[in-house]
């Protein structure tokens, strides 16, 4: 800590602190134009000047950007100050003469009448005082460089390239929003929203704490979801091998500091232009080991976690070069990384308990780790021959054809069920359930398959345990599905909800649900749409969409208990190994919760009850659920309940009526 | 061509020097751009062929050299070893001149007349002009062909990097913070405290840092840093390895304007001949020192040359100068140490390191052998133009007097007007009246009497000079090229330029002075960069040496100079004889007189260009 005096005033700041926060600290204001707290001092428009008495001599210096090394008096109204500022507002005022921010700032300084008659002149309230402050925020908050200055001197201009309209523009409005004249504006809304600036200042909210706080959360601009390989590993959450394990000792070598290295655009590659979070990431100028581009330098659209935890980890391969590769090639083949990476760690698992062999795989020795054979499988995908048609046709078929086509056991056909990490037919994402229950339900059911879009809740069930009994684990199953269902219902993207937060956010009743921005989209909804609504007709609005999908999936078959069954792997230790890796803390769960004797067992013994009580625990989970969905004991939901949503059109009636 | 190891330099020397000695002569063409506009590569060529077709291409060379300095007298030809000088050098001289050549005589008209005795003067050495240089950063200006790296190194040419690679790092640094030698750039920092910071910061920080070298040289009739690179491409880059192996860098920029194709044209070259011989690249010279250089083109903007905006520039962004601290040396290129000096700067490295720190620094004045700040040491490289005689290069000694560049080398003011002024330090220098032609020529002097250093502008005013339109033209050219990012550079220049405009066209009034003193302080105070700390000095200093000509525009609405048009009129006087040319070239029509009869301006149709001043050979046409 530095002390310094500011105007007589003594204050102690951290070295590096800009004389303007300290000044702010202190209640004493110092007029500036082109400085906001979420963009770096520009050092533009010079009137926030101070003079700094560092012992050597007194210098005049911008406030902004003035960073305290050392102890130091301020003079912020000193003589010299203060006729410097008024000259410079006097330049201004020749310039703008009707900006009101202008005209308030020179008129505290005695400013009213400039003696200077300037060419330029421009009577606008709205003119452009070029501070640079949209262009900076384009910059530093959006991360994009869609507006810049142009020409020099007196032609210093703000324009978007070449002077034309710069269709890499998607109107996210942080210029408009944050320029202090109005001399930006948006027009030709394509939405027509009913409350235009309300929308703004939701937009706003967002793009600021993606700024000042993403660095400090999640870095999602900086590494996009790379960064949670690590943390997964720490853990045991990461999915080696199929799922067998949470964490292995090579997990280091796919540590997102590799891919941020390898990221070589330095800039935001959003889903869609303007998203201040931008969490895609690229790679350019890899250079292919394999396959019919080898040898040419392409660009690498990835990695991202997932695509990095199953190419990788569940895979046994810990070589990041790899993960890169299986990216480019499933990207190009139009193939999910996920199925991909899922379908062939249970083909791998299948291999090395012998339900495979060479000869079915067409001489590819698919064991874990094997990066050439893995490669050659999705060349094979790609190409549509070998043993890759049948491993692209996803587990659930797999399970199907290898039980039909070889000649396998009964104990066989059953680890097959118990390790194809798919529910409803689709590949598990990437993130070991075993310990949470409610993460089991998280995946097993959700409507479209074993996917954590609808809710991930293994840090508040499983690290945090914030939902301990069933009915708070049923609730969270209930909410979080249904609040995630309206981003799909709104076209928005579920990232910058909870995966950068506001400052006070673990300071609210609800941290999980991050009550500061449910609150703006409720308010997002109703700025757009000019209906009026709260938290929880948000939440009826997805639960009739989420309710009537239920009903479909039923009508063709599913949507039932029997379609909400996941594999054992997600619930617990398959095999003995995999009990014995994590004795300690199976042992501990037999005796604490279950109150079983563990005296004399055998490992064996002691998976086969953790086994018997854990599926017993999902099925109870499911009753939960139902329940608090408002369906049936079956899963299926309610004449009743479709009627309090709304939703009891005689076609999904007559439906249910089978039921 | 092979890659060469430390000892080879010899070998390749001696071979040069065998091989130009088996000339009978050199016949060394100036090929700056000067000379080159004045049509010299022609000349060469032609040379070339009338020595072939009398079959004496055996026994005389002709070596296209860089820019000797001489710019006014082009296309320059100097006949080595002789050192015999011949200017404005015609195509149909070239028979004469190898006739003579054959003989072992020269042909007089073409030589150098002086311009006080009247005498042909045929040796270059025994010229004034050349006579009180003194060369460290021009040692090779004439003298090699700078498309030819042997020319370079049979001139010593890298010697000093083969020291430079035995030596520490901090040797080296300590050796060029020992000879004073301070930024020729105009910023007049000390070189070698500069290196140390970047060395040392990259220590600490444990990053490879940077070196730029600036020739992105902007001023108004500034040719110095060009002049250099396309004289000895070569200093430059020698001096830029010295500096990286000095300090740990293992990669440079060369900033240079895209208005310089000759110089970039040369630069290129000699930078891929180095690569070739292993002086660039990776284990240079069989070393484990690796250093490569890229050309980044200028595209023309003067504020590129401060060194913030150049560094922006070569990112890729809008040339703007930043904040500082922290200066480039501790955080620059891509946020890593960087030490940005001047071609000029780079050219005088490699002679400190081969002639050493303390020879270096007793040239010039002051003593800094306790700090470099107590003194400028070393030469200066000048552009001398303007209402000079000897329009030109000129290396010098620090410490030399105005006096002396101008009237010893300069040649005084052509058709005996008077000196009125100098201005010094590019467009936001200063200009000097003649009360200050005995001030030494050094950083701090110019500094205190209001002036600066700069990068080495030097422009003459004789007494037809209106100095207030000086400054108009310079704060013109400012307000053009200020990048416009901060308020008191892009708006005091603004306001500055109307008011200067105002007076020079007779609309001065009361407060003028004083509000355009109110604005130059504030514009010094309070902009962000040396640009606009600076740009007020074109007009604070021709109010503080020629205020009583801004009260005559002001007050007595005259231009005592007769060059502010609203505030003159043309008319004749009796010396006039009726020969009529003033009235013909008038493109208005605005003379009218019978032949043999005094001549009458319509004031109302004269649009005061000047032509009839300047036809009439009777001194008749007086401008009030």
């Amino acid at each position: 800590m530095i002390e310094i005096i500011i105007d007589g005033k003594k204050i102690e700041v951290e070295k590096g602190t800009t004389i303007l926060e300290a000044a702010k600290k202190l209640d004493i204001i110092i007029p500036a134009v082109c400085n906001r707290e979420v963009v770096k001092a520009y050092g533009a428009c010079r009137l926030c000047i101070v003079d700094v008495n560092d012992g050597n001599e007194i210098k005049m210096v911008t406030s902004c950007n003035y960073l305290i090394n050392k102890e130091i008096e301020v003079f912020t109204q000193s003589d010299r100050v203060r006729k410097t500022r008024k000259m410079l507002l006097e330049m201004m005022l020749s310039r703008w003469p009707n900006v009101p921010m202008i005209k308030q700032f020179a008129a505290d300084y005695g400013v009213t009448k400039p003696r200077m008659v300037h060419p330029l002149v421009d009577y606008s309230e709205n003119a452009c005082i070029l501070c640079g402050l949209c262009v900076n925020a384009c910059s530093e908050m959006v991360w994009e460089d869609i507006i810049g200055f142009a020409g020099r001197g007196e032609n210093r201009r703000v324009v978007m390239p070449f002077e034309k309209h710069y269709e890499a523009c998607i109107g996210c409005s942080t210029c408009a929003n944050i320029c202090p004249t109005g001399a930006i504006y948006m027009t030709d809304i394509p939405n027509k929203p009913a409350d235009e600036k309300r929308i703004d200042k939701f937009g706003m909210k967002i793009t600021e704490e993606m700024t000042l706080l993403d660095d400090q959360q999640c870095r999602m601009r900086e590494v996009g979801t790379a960064h949670l390989t690590e943390i997964m590993n720490d853990y045991d959450l990461l999915p080696t091998t199929n799922y067998r394990f949470g964490s292995h000792k090579e997990a280091g070598k796919l540590h997102s500091d590799f891919f941020k290295s390898k990221f070589t655009q330095g800039l935001p590659d959003g889903c869609w232009l303007g998203c201040t979070m931008s969490c895609a990431k690229s790679i350019d100028n890899y250079e292919l080991k394999s396959g019919p581009y080898k040898g040419q330098k392409v660009l690498v659209d990835g990695p991202e976690y997932e695509t990095v935890a199953g190419c990788g980890a569940n895979l046994g391969i810990f070589n990041p070069e790899f993960v890169i590769e299986a990216n480019f090639y499933c990207d190009t083949y139009g193939i999910d990384t996920i199925s991909y990476a899922t379908g062939l760690a249970f083909v791998m698992e299948c291999f090395e308990n012998g339900i495979l062999d060479k000869e079915k795989t067409g001489d590819l020795e698919l064991i874990f780790g094997n990066e050439e054979a893995a490669m050659e499988i999705l060349h094979q995908m790609g190409r549509g021959d070998g043993f890759g048609i049948i491993v692209g046709q996803g587990i659930r078929r797999m399970k199907k054809i290898f039980a039909e086509k070889y000649d396998l056991t009964d104990e066989q056909i059953q680890f097959m069920q118990d390790i194809g990490m798919e529910a409803k037919g689709l590949e598990y994402s990437e993130y070991v359930t075993k310990e949470s229950l409610a993460m089991q339900g998280g995946y097993g059911l959700a409507l479209k398959g074993a996917q954590h879009d609808e809710a991930w809740l293994i840090f508040m069930d499983m690290v945090n345990n914030q939902i301990p009994t069933f009915a708070d684990k049923a609730e969270a199953l209930h909410y979080f599905p249904m609040f995630r269902t309206w981003f799909g219902l709104m076209g928005l993207c579920k990232l910058p909800w909870n995966d950068v937060e506001p400052a006070d956010n673990a300071e609210t009743d609800e941290p999980a649900k991050v009550p500061g921005h449910v609150e703006g989209y409720v308010n997002f909804f109703s700025a757009m749409t000019g209906k009026e609504i709260d938290k929880f007709e948000l939440i009826r609005q997805s639960e009739r969409v989420y309710n009537f999908q239920r009903v479909f999936n039923f009508r063709l078959g599913y949507g039932n208990r029997k379609s909400d069954r996941i594999p054992y792997r997600s619930a617990g230790p398959v095999t003995i190994e995999e009990y014995e890796s994590r004795a300690e803390r199976y042992d501990k769960q037999l005796i604490e919760k279950w109150n079983y004797d563990i005296e004399g067992k055998t490992s064996k013994e002691k998976r086969d009850y953790l086994r018997k009580m854990r599926e017993a625990d999902y099925q109870k989970l499911c009753d939960a659920v139902y329940k608090r969905r408002g369906w049936d004991d079956n899963g299926i939901p309610t004449i009743e309940k479709m009627k309090e949503l709304g939703m009891d059109l005689p076609e999904v009636v007559k439906v249910l009526k089978r039921a | 061509m092979n890659k060469i190891q430390s000892g080879d330099l010899n070998n390749i020397r001696e071979k040069r020097v065998h091989e130009i000695k088996k000339f009978k002569a050199a016949l060394m063409v100036c090929a700056g751009t000067g000379c080159v506009s004045a049509g010299s590569f022609k000349l060469k060529d032609l040379l070339e062929k009338e020595l072939k077709e009398r079959n004496l291409d055996n026994e005389y060379m002709v070596v296209p050299t860089g820019c000797n300095g001489f710019c006014a007298q082009g296309p320059i030809m100097v006949i080595q070893p002789d050192g015999i000088f011949y200017q404005k050098v015609k195509p149909e001289d070239i028979p004469e001149i190898i006739n003579k050549l054959i003989q072992g005589k020269y042909v007089e008209k073409l030589l150098y007349k002086d311009i006080e005795t009247g005498n042909y003067i045929p040796k270059m050495e025994n010229i004034k002009f050349f006579g009180k240089q003194q060369l460290i950063a021009l040692r090779n200006k004439g003298i090699i062909n700078p498309e030819n790296i042997e020319d370079a190194i049979a001139r010593g040419a890298y010697n000093s990097l083969v020291k430079a690679l035995k030596m520490k790092q901090q040797d080296i640094i300590d050796e060029v913070k020992g000879s004073g030698i301070r930024g020729r750039g105009g910023g007049g920092f000390p070189t070698g405290v500069k290196w140390e910071i970047a060395f040392k910061t990259s220590q600490e920080k444990n990053v490879i840092p940077y070196i730029i070298c600036n020739a992105d040289e902007g001023d108004p009739g500034a040719f110095m840093d060009r002049s250099i690179v396309e004289a000895d491409p070569h200093t430059v880059i020698e001096g830029m390895l010295i500096g990286a192996k000095a300090i740990g860098a293992s990669k440079g920029f060369v900033y240079i304007r895209k208005e310089y194709p000759l110089a970039l044209e040369r630069l290129e070259i000699a930078i891929s001949q180095a690569k070739e011989m292993g002086l660039l690249g990776k284990n240079i010279l069989g070393s484990d020192f690796n250093f490569d250089i890229k050309i980044h083109r200028g595209a023309g903007a003067f504020v590129c040359g401060e060194e913030t905006a150049l560094i922006s520039s070569i990112q890729g962004k809008a040339g703007e100068p930043h904040q500082k601290p922290p200066v480039p040396a501790i955080s620059g290129l891509r946020g890593k140490p960087t030490i940005i000096n001047n071609v000029e700067t780079w050219a005088n490295i490699p002679v400190i390191l081969d002639k050493g720190a303390g020879w270096f620094a007793d040239i010039g004045s002051g003593d800094v052998s306790d700090s470099p700040w107590n003194g400028s040491s070393g030469t200066k490289v000048f552009s001398l133009v303007g209402n000079i005689e000897h329009t030109g290069l000129v290396e010098v000694p620090m410490g030399i007097t105005l006096r002396e560049i101008i009237y010893d080398i300069g040649g005084g003011i052509p058709d005996s007007r008077k000196f009125k002024a100098v201005q010094t330090g590019g467009p936001s220098g200063g200009c000097l009246p003649a009360s200050h032609l005995d001030l030494s020529v050094d950083f701090d002097s110019l500094t205190k009497a209001g002036s600066m250093m700069g990068s080495g502008g030097m422009i003459v005013m004789d007494d037809k000079t209106c100095m207030v339109d000086v400054a108009k033209y310079f704060i013109s050219f400012l307000k053009d090229e200020s990048c416009g990012k901060c308020t008191p550079c892009r708006e005091g220049l603004i306001a500055l330029y109307q008011i200067l405009d105002r007076i020079t066209k007779g609309e001065g009034k009361d407060g003028d002075i004083e509000l355009m003193e109110e604005l130059s302080q504030t514009m010094s105070l309070a902009s962000l960069c040396a640009l606009g700390q600076t740009a007020a000095n074109p007009v604070l200093s021709t109010i503080k040496y020629f205020r009583d000509e801004y009260e005559a525009h002001i007050k007595d609405k005259k231009c005592p100079a007769g060059v502010c048009k609203e505030l003159i009129s043309y008319s004749v006087n009796e010396n006039c004889t009726g020969c009529t040319v003033c009235a013909k070239k008038c493109p208005v029509n605005a003379i009218s007189g019978k032949v043999k009869e005094k001549h009458i301006i319509d004031p109302e149709l004269c649009i005061k260009c000047g032509i009839c001043y300047e036809v009439c050979k009777f001194d008749a046409i007086e401008i009030k």
